[in-house]
């Protein structure tokens, strides 16, 4: 059985998430010890860059341009509208070379080797559903639920599949989602038009446990610990790294917080761009 | 050992509790062999009376001729029930799959109370918001739209001072509750709380550990919502197919529904289904 990570990185005018993959590429290496694939629409940009030696296997996508629009926050006080071309995740199933995957967004920060176990586990197919933000401070609500009355929320920022009879069923069925979004996300009180696969997956996942709580996704090994694009990431040394989160009701002041050893799925992506410059230009 | 569910059906001037009645002796015969009388003085529509195993007419009298709630003669119930073994349900209630195994687990217990009830996804309910009396008073926390008895010593005990307390509730109130959260009118669930406290019993007519025999109560603030409204009809939909699932919300419904609000029958095209599904 072949094992590996999967990364999918498609750049917009304003966040390099082949860079992001590059990074998160090394330290899968170092604290994983797995080989890395890469799906990109910059296979180019990605060889004359960064080179091709931190992946597996490279996959070329055809560059599609997004109309799914969001705001990235760096911090409280600065943000930037840029497209979220966030589409076809689903396709890692027909794209993946490894017949026991696990995906990742780019901005999951791994220090330590808490995933590598789950390809010991007897369960298909993992995912987060608890989680924790660092900053402990905002209501984690729209973390729990997908909307106050719908379904339990599942983060599809990390996931681990075989490919099995029932995963391709899966994957087809949240690329149906996605087609028919506009019909879903009415279905299942969203009230936001933004398509996300968190929600996709979990709508999924509900369908796939017969609309009811189920048990077709087990839980990845320990907490989805996130930040969100309020806080900025100021430094990271190996395993360590220092926030800045924001504090409740006092906008642009933050609070200083390190972790060590912990996999963090780090949302601002300009502060994370920041850190990774510093640390390739370290190396 | 007969075994059969027992329904009390009293129809006061808004609400026609008989038909609710039909609608759960039909979601009962679709999923169960287990047979369903009726309590009532009501008059129950010809073609409906074959649903039901017997119609008892209401014994003693009418102790609620002048009354609105209409549950003084709950405590009849155990004296009227045609059955050995008898699971007693509220009229607004659907029995939305086979609960066979339920007798097996019921044939421990003399009775048995649920004391936990599960919202629309499944989860037990909070039910603290509809619950400051028990709360208040360390009252066991009971709930009467469903529960079980077998004929025996016990449970006519049981019953037999549930009527002592229904019959002067009043009085009971005021010796066992703190003023504080005393209801204002009679509750059944309170009186047989009351009786579970007299009797000291509740470890023998409760289960804390398991989820089921239980029922899905639709009151809105049990439902782990945030934004409450009013109805929950108003918050979410209900979607029926034709082979009788029930979907609320995004969420299939299984076990024993408790859907509280009066114009559900009205609201939503479930008992013509029903009707079709079981050829009444």
């Amino acid at each position: 059985m072949t094992k590996g990570v999967f990364l999918i990185a498609k750049n917009n005018g304003y966040v390099d998430y082949v860079k992001q993959a590059v990074f998160l590429a090394r330290r899968i290496k170092k604290y994983l010890d797995m080989p890395v694939s890469i799906a990109t629409d910059s296979v180019e940009y990605l060889e004359n860059i960064f080179g091709v030696d931190d992946f597996d296997k490279i996959i070329k996508l055809d560059y599609v341009d997004s109309s799914n629009m969001k705001y990235f926050f760096d911090g409280t006080l600065s943000k930037k509208a840029a497209s979220f071309k966030n589409a076809n995740r689903a396709d890692v199933y027909k794209l993946s070379p490894y017949d026991e995957t696990i995906i990742m967004d780019t901005d999951y920060i791994i220090s330590n080797d808490l995933l590598k176990s789950v390809f010991d586990s007897t369960s298909d197919f993992l995912i987060y559903k608890k989680s924790t933000d660092i900053a402990k401070v905002r209501d984690e609500i729209e973390f729990e639920k997908i909307s106050d009355t719908s379904i339990d929320f599942y983060w599809a920022t990390v996931i681990f599949f075989r490919k099995t009879k029932t995963n391709k069923i899966f994957f087809n069925l949240v690329n149906h989602i996605e087609e028919e979004w506009s019909h879903y996300r009415r279905v299942y009180q969203i009230t936001s038009s933004l398509f996300r696969n968190d929600f996709a997956f979990s709508i999924a996942i509900h369908i796939m446990n017969g609309f009811q709580t189920g048990s077709f996704a087990q839980q990845l090994p320990g907490n989805m610990m996130y930040t969100t694009d309020k806080d900025i990431l100021w430094q990271l040394t190996d395993d360590e790294m220092m926030f800045l989160v924001e504090k409740k009701d006092y906008l642009g002041e933050y609070t200083a917080l390190k972790t060590t050893g912990q996999n963090i799925h780090v949302m601002n992506k300009f502060s994370l761009g920041r850190i990774i410059d510093k640390e390739f230009a370290n190396e | 050992m007969s075994k059969g569910i027992v329904v009390f059906a009293q129809n006061n001037d808004t609400d026609n509790y008989v038909d609710q009645a039909c609608l759960l002796a039909m979601t009962l015969k679709l999923h169960n062999d287990t047979p369903i009388s009726i309590v009532t003085n009501d008059t129950i529509p010809d073609e409906y009376k074959c649903l039901f195993d017997k119609i008892i007419p209401i014994p003693f009298g009418d102790a609620a001729k002048n009354t609105e709630w209409k549950i003084e003669n709950r405590w009849k119930l155990y004296y009227c029930s045609p059955y050995k073994e008898t699971i007693i349900m509220d009229t607004d209630m659907m029995v939305l799959q086979n609960i066979d195994i339920w007798w097996k687990f019921l044939s421990k217990y003399e009775m048995f109370f649920t004391n936990k009830v599960l919202n629309y996804r499944g989860d037990v309910a909070d039910t603290k918001y509809y619950r400051k009396t028990f709360i208040d008073n360390d009252l066991p926390n009971l709930f009467s739209g469903l529960h079980y008895f077998r004929k025996c010593e016990f449970a006519q005990e049981f019953y037999h001072w549930l009527e002592y307390v229904m019959n002067n509730w009043e009085t009971f109130y005021e010796q066992q509750l703190i003023a504080a959260s005393r209801p204002k009118h009679m509750s059944i669930d309170v009186c047989a709380a009351i009786v579970a406290r007299i009797l000291d019993c509740e470890d023998t007519i409760t289960n804390n550990i398991t989820k089921f025999p239980s029922f899905t109560h639709m009151k809105p603030y049990c439902q782990g919502w945030n934004k409450v409204q009013t109805n929950w009809q108003d918050q979410i939909g209900v979607y029926i197919s034709k082979d009788g699932s029930l979907k609320i919300g995004n969420y299939l419904q299984t076990g024993v529904l408790h859907y509280t609000e009066k114009d559900f029958l009205e609201k939503t095209s479930v008992i013509e289904i029903y009707r079709n599904l079981i050829n009444v």
